[in-house]
């Protein structure tokens, strides 16, 4: 089987090339990149006034099966995920049951097979059932395909636990991914502490919550020297501690969400829970430090934090709806939004090269005998309908707003799984 | 346009406000006729106890003639199962047009008010608003003095956790009042500081300057949870009480939401001093309620 991206502008962060240049890939790699190729009976995806890159991976998604399949399916949050534009994806372990024995892990790894879109890579649990007490097994969990380790939303309350986790998981490559928020500071809240909390009377989480988490874990990735990457960084501060941790030589790495970059913590008003999310969205200070942080690198990936939730859970008062919501299918006009004066090989690299390098996993480049993943966009500025999502779940924050930025066409492994506003599930797939 | 629903005070613009307050005097010193909202059937939806709110808006409905219809579900039995929207189609289509409700979370009113086409009176919403509290303050207030802008307030005590501040807050904000907000950091954040309100942590610095001073309730529960160290501790800075009340100017008037604890944020001197307005306050608080049925029903009669 052979495919031809033609006609594209392709921009490789690892290549240094940002030039017009066709890409074939044959049984899944990318075999030729040139100036003019003839298709010579490839399919052929016409890139032509779109950029071509490596394909994206969207390091932090939820795709809620096995447990929770009424908010999203592995099948439907991978066809959101290449409707998005993304090759691949990491599933983080929240599920129930939790990610933390091989066999729900190879579990996952076949259900994704079958759907034939994304590849998904999943994100084992640090502890068993995420509960904070005792360690999963990483070495099963790594060999039944986990590209990396997390509690999630539930980061372990006891810094001793974690400290052994690091410790017995040092041998291995697969980076700890925190997603740092203090039980206790953070309370019953549900947004961020500030001026409008006080005004609503409604319980809000100081960025003290965040900042407290991951300096804890910027030591304990230093006392155990395993790599550790921030998920979903919320706070100016957070992004001191990981500028000084990089200084002291600590192997960190860290993400921004969409919602984070555009998003303040004035969109509870109406007391609804569209908006509610770990950690909460913040204040303008918060979210201007994290624009200047993807400028400068201090931010290394670009990661949604899809979070699909059914419509009547999100309806419920605030204290009682779900935190979270879907990410993929908005992102990559998102992020252009937030910050438009981004050059595009620094955008392709925060959502291909970097997550890539840091799950190990193929992709990143389109390098002669690279995998054949392959994202094509353009500038198309369009509205959000989140009527119209692949994704079990259609709440959103960006819903009814323009974006200027799309994918066009999404190819994995040489196969056109997304093009023309179509999810194409590969030869063979199930669903 | 006359406001659809009284969630917080500034549902009502400052001439509506003092339209309304007008007619809660007028109501006062003349009972109205009793068929104000003849027939406009009233649910009293209740999901946190309450007695004097409860009884008072009783009464007030009573006397305009509305028909009353008063319910006390359990805390959770909403939000379990039936969904707000579909709660509030249902009272709807039973032919309820005013619902006046009270419940344990912040923001429940507006998500009422949202799903229901009739009336919604916000009586008091987790620690977010309690209007009709704040109006008859108010209503105390313009009785005392007269007027509303000028006036410096103070209000004492868990700022954090009082919805009768946060109404007394926007309202008075609205009125020209000047605010002084006091109380320990813990019940009191800095993030309430604003254009017309000022934080103190000094109680007895404040006293002598102001014209009204609010006690609000200080429950036990907030040393349990972390927020003070003990009753003692916080009566050494910010009870009311005999020596206290000497600061406090002969003019000035004490209000208090009700229902106090004695020896805790204030003492029976307090509840003795001729300065005391909780008598009035709730008297007036009949009036306050008659008085938003009928601008939220028949409309609110602003001058031109």
């Amino acid at each position: 089987m052979k495919t031809l991206i033609k006609g594209g502008r392709l921009i490789d962060p690892v290549l240094g090339l940002d030039a017009q240049r066709d890409v074939l890939i044959e049984n899944g790699f990318v075999v030729q990149i040139g100036e003019q190729i003839e298709p010579d009976g490839a399919r052929v995806v016409d890139a032509a006034n779109a950029i071509v890159a490596p394909g994206f991976i969207d390091m932090h998604v939820h795709l809620r099966e096995p447990g929770q399949t009424h908010k999203e399916t592995i099948a439907s949050g991978t066809a959101a995920a290449v409707a998005g534009g993304f090759t691949a994806v990491a599933c983080m372990p929240n599920t129930d049951p939790a990610l933390d024995a091989a066999a729900i892990v190879s579990d996952v790894v076949r259900r994704a097979e079958a759907a034939g879109l994304a590849r998904v890579y999943p994100v084992g649990a640090i502890t068993k059932g995420r509960a904070g007490h005792e360690l999963a097994p990483y070495h099963l969990l790594a060999a039944a395909g986990c590209v990396a380790f997390s509690d999630d939303g539930a980061t372990p309350r006891d810094a001793r636990v974690l400290r052994n986790a690091a410790r017995y998981a040092a041998d291995l490559a697969q980076v700890f991914i925190s997603h740092c928020e203090d039980a206790d500071l953070k309370g019953e809240a549900v947004m961020n502490e500030g001026a409008a909390s006080a005004r609503l009377g409604l319980d809000g989480a100081p960025s003290l919550a965040e900042d407290v988490i991951v300096a804890r874990d910027l030591l304990i990735a230093a006392d155990t020297d395993k790599s550790w990457h921030i998920a979903h960084v919320s706070t100016g501060t957070s992004l001191d501690l990981i500028r000084w941790a990089r200084a002291r030589g600590i192997r960190v790495t860290c993400e921004v969400t969409p919602h984070h970059l555009v998003f303040l913590d004035d969109r509870f008003d109406d007391y609804h829970a569209d908006s509610k999310v770990n950690p909460p969205l913040r204040a303008a200070h918060d979210r201007d430090a994290l624009r200047e942080a993807v400028r400068d690198g201090t931010i290394d990936v670009f990661a949604t934090d899809h979070a699909p939730h059914g419509a009547d859970e999100k309806a419920q008062l605030l204290s009682l709806a779900p935190v979270g919501f879907s990410g993929l299918e908005i992102a990559l006009g998102a992020y252009a939004l937030a910050v438009r004066d981004l050059p595009p090989a620094r955008f392709i690299a925060m959502l291909s090269t970097n997550p890539a390098r840091i799950l190990g996993v193929p992709g990143g480049t389109l390098e002669v005998g690279s995998v054949g993943d392959v994202t094509v966009f353009a500038e198309r500025p369009w509205t959000v309908d989140a009527r119209l999502f692949h994704s079990k779940g259609r709440n959103t924050p960006f819903d009814g707003m323009t974006l200027p930025r799309r994918a066009v066409a999404t190819v994995v492994e040489g196969a056109v799984v997304y093009e023309h506003g179509r999810v194409l599930p590969r030869e063979g797939a199930l669903a | 346009m006359p406001p659809r629903n009284l969630l917080d005070v500034d549902d009502f613009t400052p001439p509506e406000l003092v339209a309304v307050l007008d007619r809660a005097v007028a109501f006062r010193d003349a009972p109205p006729p009793r068929d104000l909202l003849a027939g406009v059937p009233v649910l009293n939806l209740f999901f946190e106890a309450s007695t004097r709110t409860a009884t008072s808006f009783t009464l007030a409905e009573q006397r305009v003639g509305a028909d009353v219809i008063s319910f006390a579900p359990g805390a959770s039995s909403l939000g379990k199962g039936e969904t707000i929207a579909d709660t509030a189609l249902t009272l709807h289509g039973i032919g309820v047009r005013v619902i006046v409700v009270r419940h344990h979370e912040s923001g429940f009113a507006r998500r009422l008010a949202d799903a229901f086409e009739g009336h919604v009176i916000n009586a008091g919403d987790g620690t977010h608003a309690h209007p009709t509290q704040a109006l008859l303050d108010l209503m105390t207030l313009r009785q005392e003095f007269g007027r509303f802008a000028g006036l410096r307030v103070a209000i004492v005590g868990d700022i954090l956790h009082s919805r009768v501040a946060r109404s007394n807050i926007v309202g008075m904000r609205a009125l020209r009042i000047e605010i002084v907000l006091v109380g320990p950091t813990t019940l009191l954040p800095q993030a309430f500081a604003g254009a017309g309100v000022r934080i103190e942590r000094d109680l007895d610095a404040v006293l002598p300057h102001v014209d009204a001073v609010m006690m609000l309730r200080i429950q036990r529960e907030r040393i349990a949870a972390g927020l003070l160290p003990t009753l003692d501790d916080y009566i050494a800075r910010y009870q009311l009480n005999r020596d206290r009340l000497r600061a406090l100017r002969n003019d000035a008037v004490i209000l208090h939401p009700g229902p106090y604890n004695r020896d805790v944020e204030l003492t029976d001197d307090v509840l003795a001093d001729p300065r005391s307005r909780y008598v009035a306050q709730v008297h007036n608080g009949v009036f306050v309620r008659m008085a938003v049925l009928d601008a939220l029903v028949n409309g609110v009669p602003v001058p031109a």
